[in-house]
Parts: C-alpha cells; sequence; structure tokens
C-alpha cells in the first residue's frame, strides 16, 4: 500500500489525461461519462488531501518520471504544491459536478470532460513538477484547454457566441505571447546555468551570487518571469485580457479560471522568485509591490461602474489577486502565510461567487444587474450564498475574507510597509462598496418577475446546481470562525518557501540509476 | 487543384509516404525520427489527398473518425506510462528486450516505441480532426 501511495504525484497528473482520452470514447454515451468523470474527479480529490496529509507527515516527496535521478524530469510534492493541488481539485470537482446540469448538453457530452481533464492534470502538473521546462508544457496545457473550454455553451445561451470567440480570442492571443515570453525566459536561464531543474538552478544561481559572478542577464530573465507569471494573474499592465474572457466563460468555468487558474500566475511568482531568484529577490520586491498596488486600484475603481454581475466580479478577481501579489512583495514569513491565506479564501469565495452568478443568470435570463431585482424572494438559497461571497471578499468579520485580510495588514504593518497598507486599506472599502452594490441592486428592490416581465426563465437550480455553492459557502464560513488550521498550515509553507534547503535537498541527493 | 498531374502524383505519393512515415515511426526511439514527425508526415499525405481529390469524393470510400484515432493515440501512450508501475518501477520507466526471429534477425522491442505509436496516433488524430472540420463547411 505504502509503494502505491509514493506514486500519488503522477498519478493526479496522469489519471486526467487518461481519462480525458477515454471521454473521447464514450461520446455517445452521456451517462456513462458523466458518472464516470464524477468518480474520478472525487477520487482525485480524495487523493489530493492523501497527497497534502503525506507530505505534512512526512517532508517533501520526490517522484522521478522514468528514473532518471535529478537529469530527468521530477515532480516535486512540498506543502506549497500538495496544498495547491488540494485547493484546484476541491475546486475543479466543484465545479464538474456544477457544469453537468448548468452546461448545455452537446457541448457537454462531445468535448466538455475531455477538456476539464486536461484542464485538472494541466493545473496539477504546473503545481507538481520541479522542472521548469515542464512547468511551461503544463502552463500550455493549460492554455489550450481552458481556451476551448471558454466556447462551452450554456443553457439558455445568455453569451453571444461572437463575444465568446473575441474573448477567446484574445485570451489566446495574450496568452500565447506570455508562453513566448517565458520560453525564452526558459531558454535564457538554460543558456546562462545550463539546467531546468529548479533545485538544481536555485543552487548554481546562490553559488554564482556568493562567488559574484552572477551574470547582469539573470535580473532581466527574472523581469521576464514577473511578465509571464503577472500575465497568468492578471496583474495591472496585463490584466485587461480577464474581465473579457472570465464574464463569457460559462459558470463553472469561471469559477475555475476565477478560482484556481490566476493563482497559478501567484504560484509560479512563489516558487520561481523564493527558489531560483533568492538571492534576487531584494530588487523585485519593490516592483512587486507597486504593480500589487496599482492592480488593486485599477481593479477596485474599474468594478464600481459594472453592471454585469459576472464583469464585476472578474474586475474584483483583478483587484483581490493583487493583495495576494502584496503579500508575496512583502516577502516576510508572515506576509507570505497572509498571502495564502488570502489566496485560499478568495479562491473559495470567489470561485463560489461565480458559480452563484451562474444559477442567478439562468434564473433571470440576463447579466444586466440592472434588469433584476427582488431575486431574494424568488432565489432565496442564491442571495444567501451571494451575501457570504460578498461578505468574505468585502471582508467582513464572520467569513474567511476578514481574517485574509486582517492577517495581511497585520503582516504588512508588522514588516513596516505603511504607505502600500494604507493604499491597500483604502481601496479595501471599494470592495464593500461594489459588492453590496450588487447585492442589493440584484436582490433588494423591485420584484421583476416572470409573469410582470417575462424576463425570468422558468428553469429551477437543481441540487448538481446547489451542493456546490452551499459547500463552498460553508468552507468560506468556516474559515472565518476556525481559521487556525488554514493559518497554521500557511505559516508551515511559508517557512518551507523561505528556507529552501530541505526543498534542494530533497532533489538533489536523488542518485541515477 | 484537380489537374491530372496533382491526382497522379498523389496516388503515387500516398504509399510511399505512409511506409516512411511508418519507418520514421519505427526508427524513433534511438534513431533520428519519432512519433512526431512520423504522424506529421502521415497526416500532411492524408491532408494532400483530401486538397486534391476534394474532402466531399474522400469521404465517400474513406471517413475514419479522427477524434477516435486521437483517443486511441493517448490512452496507447498513457497505458504505456502506466505499465511500468505495475511492475513496480516509476511512471513512464522504458523497457527494452532483444528478440531472435527467424527471418528478420535480431529486434529490438522497446516499450518506448509502444509511446511512441501512442504518439503517432494523437499527432494524425488531432491535425486531420482538425483540418477535416475546417474544411467541412457544410456541417
Amino acid at each position: 500500500m505504502i509503494a502505491e501511495m509514493s506514486h500519488l504525484p503522477i498519478i493526479l497528473i496522469a489519471v486526467p489525461i487518461l481519462m480525458a482520452a477515454l471521454m473521447l470514447f464514450l461520446r455517445s454515451n452521456e451517462g456513462v461519462q458523466k458518472g464516470l468523470n464524477i468518480t474520478v474527479s472525487f477520487v482525485m480529490m480524495a487523493l489530493s488531501f492523501v497527497l497534502l496529509w503525506q507530505v505534512w507527515n512526512g517532508g517533501i516527496q520526490v517522484y522521478e518520471v522514468g528514473e532518471w535521478g535529478k537529469y530527468g524530469i521530477i515532480l516535486v510534492a512540498d506543502l506549497l504544491s500538495s496544498g495547491m493541488v488540494v485547493l484546484s481539485s476541491l475546486v475543479s470537482f466543484l465545479a464538474l459536478l456544477y457544469s453537468l446540469d448548468y452546461i448545455e448538453g452537446k457541448s457537454l457530452n462531445s468535448s466538455y470532460h475531455s477538456l476539464f481533464n486536461l484542464l485538472v492534470a494541466g493545473l496539477n502538473g504546473t503545481f507538481l513538477t520541479g522542472d521548469i521546462f515542464n512547468m511551461f508544457v503544463f502552463f500550455e496545457i493549460l492554455l489550450l484547454s481552458s481556451c476551448a473550454l471558454v466556447v462551452a455553451n450554456e443553457k439558455g445561451g445568455v453569451t453571444k457566441s461572437s463575444d465568446k470567440m473575441e474573448a477567446t480570442f484574445k485570451y489566446l492571443v495574450l496568452n500565447m505571447i506570455g508562453s513566448i515570453v517565458m520560453l525564452i525566459a526558459v531558454a535564457s536561464l538554460y543558456a546562462t546555468v545550463g539546467t531546468l531543474n529548479m533545485a538544481d538552478l536555485s543552487v548554481k544561481i546562490s553559488a554564482m551570487s556568493a562567488a559574484g559572478t552572477l551574470p547582469w542577464h539573470i535580473f532581466a530573465i527574472a523581469l521576464l518571469f514577473i511578465v509571464v507569471f503577472g500575465n497568468k494573474a492578471a496583474i495591472f499592465p496585463m490584466h485587461y485580457w480577464l474581465p473579457d474572457v472570465h464574464p463569457t466563460a460559462p459558470s463553472p468555468i469561471s469559477a475555475m479560471l476565477s478560482g484556481v487558474m490566476i493563482k497559478v500566475g501567484a504560484y509560479g511568482m512563489l516558487r520561481v522568485f523564493f527558489l531560483i531568484f533568492r538571492d534576487a529577490l531584494f530588487l523585485f520586491q519593490p516592483i512587486i509591490i507597486f504593480l500589487a498596488l496599482a492592480t488593486i486600484i485599477i481593479g477596485a475603481v474599474s468594478a464600481v461602474g459594472q453592471k454585469d454581475v459576472k464583469r464585476l466580479l472578474a474586475y474584483s478577481s483583478v483587484s483581490q489577486i493583487g493583495y495576494v501579489f502584496l503579500g508575496i512583495g512583502f516577502g516576510t514569513v508572515h506576509a507570505l502565510a497572509a498571502a495564502l491565506v488570502f489566496l485560499v479564501n478568495h479562491a473559495i469565495a470567489k470561485s463560489m461567487l461565480f458559480l452563484t452568478s451562474g444559477g442567478i443568470i439562468h434564473h433571470a435570463g440576463t447579466r444586466d444587474m440592472t434588469k433584476m431585482g427582488g431575486m431574494i424572494k424568488t432565489t432565496p438559497v442564491m442571495s444567501v450564498a451571494f451575501l457570504i461571497g460578498a461578505m468574505s471578499i468585502a471582508g467582513l468579520p464572520p467569513m474567511g475574507g476578514f481574517i485574509a485580510k486582517f492577517v495581511l495588514f497585520d503582516a504588512g504593518l508588522l514588516a513596516e510597509y505603511y504607505i502600500p497598507i494604507a493604499i491597500a486599506l483604502f481601496f479595501a472599502v471599494f470592495t464593500l462598496f461594489y459588492m453590496f452594490r450588487a447585492w442589493l441592486l440584484m436582490f433588494w428592490g423591485e420584484i421583476r418577475d416572470v409573469e410582470k416581465y417575462g424576463e425570468y426563465s422558468s428553469h429551477k437550480s437543481s441540487y448538481m446546481i446547489t451542493i456546490p455553492i452551499i459547500t463552498l459557502a460553508a468552507l468560506a464560513f468556516i474559515f472565518g470562525i476556525y481559521a487556525e488550521p488554514l493559518i497554521a498550515l500557511s505559516q508551515a509553507i511559508a517557512e518551507q518557501l523561505i528556507d529552501p534547503q530541505p526543498y534542494i535537498d530533497a532533489v538533489m541527493t536523488r542518485v541515477v540509476r | 487543384m484537380t489537374t491530372i498531374i496533382t491526382k497522379t502524383i498523389t496516388k503515387v505519393c500516398i504509399p510511399l509516404v505512409i511506409l516512411f512515415s511508418i519507418s520514421l515511426l519505427l526508427a524513433g526511439h534511438n534513431n533520428p525520427g519519432g512519433g512526431f514527425i512520423g504522424g506529421v508526415m502521415f497526416a500532411s499525405v492524408i491532408a494532400l489527398m483530401y486538397v486534391v481529390f476534394g474532402l466531399k469524393y474522400v469521404k465517400t470510400f474513406f471517413n475514419p473518425d479522427w477524434a477516435k484515432w486521437f483517443g486511441f493515440g493517448l490512452t496507447l501512450a498513457s497505458l504505456t506510462a502506466f505499465a511500468a508501475m505495475f511492475f513496480g518501477h516509476n511512471f513512464f520507466r522504458s523497457a527494452v528486450e532483444f528478440v531472435h526471429l527467424p527471418l528478420f534477425g535480431e529486434i529490438e522491442l522497446v516499450s518506448a516505441g509502444l509511446f511512441d505509436i501512442g504518439v503517432y496516433f494523437v499527432v494524425i488524430g488531432s491535425l486531420l480532426f482538425i483540418f477535416k472540420n475546417v474544411g467541412d463547411d457544410n456541417e
């Protein structure tokens, strides 16, 4: 049993790929497809928890694909990777459950399941790989599968196909440019240092730095990586694709994109800057803080004026990922732990909000909030869920978002970054404003009913739609009132990030067959 | 594109190119070549056939579901990689076996070759699936 468990990192990547292939053969058999995919997704979620538990108890796990030692591709599951895998498997399981009812039948059984599995494989691969070029490959898998998923149709057809095409085109082109930049960065890193293994890179760059022979273009490469991960995470100058793509995607995919995909950028930032470029990090901290603040400001100000509910949530995502990067920019143990707490809470709350907005759109038949009103009577579950999400994103006390913002600002004050904290705090008030404005517009006021206006659809939300929303809402609530385990885990992750020696030791002591 | 010259040349090319693509595929695991190159070559000659004879005409006698080829290839490739786990090794570990056959002499059987065959089908399936769907505008 123990021997099988050591294969967990690759199982989490390879089984979704195998499933993607099997789903193509089951296209004619809708029921089997749904049942098999949801079962496998559930098992994957359970296995990801097992992996986190193993890493928590037994230390960093290294898996050599093909047994080539440190010269081949290795997968490394440390606390950060396995924690992110748990987050992504949880959100993807719930999003998949939701999409079984939400996505239109024809889209669903033709390619949705295969692409969704590839997306999961890409996410898990990005988090678990210990090789920088392999990370690039998984980024591509992520990009292409999510691109195709954005086009999938939802029931009711709220979003026009032409809008979807426009958004997908922007997404594809901008992220392809990001991929090219990443390829250039990886190639230059390889040309300079001569290895692609992240632990090996870290050792060699540290040695160069200690000997004073660090070539200047290492800094240029690090800047390229800021562009790459900033593009994935939608940081200020590269944020403009996100508010087009996230709203046009069907809601479960929006939840995946906003909940997990933009966190891939934050993960890459943590991995690359705190492992590979840790000696050059002090130079980039002011840049990251500046970009994070600009992102917070632009996202918050843009979100205030939105009429489209999903567009508002997308701008809110831009603003909130700025807080995560703020924590990364501060760079202390507390700030990193706070950034991770924030990341988890935002992932839970924002994916819940996107799923809820899907239910609301389903009911109202439009994405325009000014055409909705009084829905607290007709969809009480959605209104409570949206309220919990809005409170969590705005950072009101009983919810997880409050704890997240509190520890982040506390860490910033401890590290004596007073002005950035003041700016971030000021724009946190904007969050409160735009989230509650949306809630009031949609749920309070004059009731606009299907009898009177003929606007609301008769499609009732089924259990497939409400169960994921309730689960995520409960999690957002639990992380607010019982936050200690999450904070303890984040603290442990942050300590591992600040001192990467155990990671390097675990990888570099491998013997070649 | 339907001149008699292109048609004749295409007819000659198809078997030659397919055989060459298979030889590239089989050479792939330790010589120049491989599943990807072989697959692209196979896909290109089928694409040439589609262009020269017209998609509608070709469909009357040769109309495989390329998505199935893709699925088969991906299944084969991932199962090959999984197989190593059942022998107590890590994922993707390959195995080599030398076999003596009466007429062919010594033959090298490599599990990486099986993976290459999977790649071959994935490349053929995906390229031709896209090519056929983009070209097929009546549906």
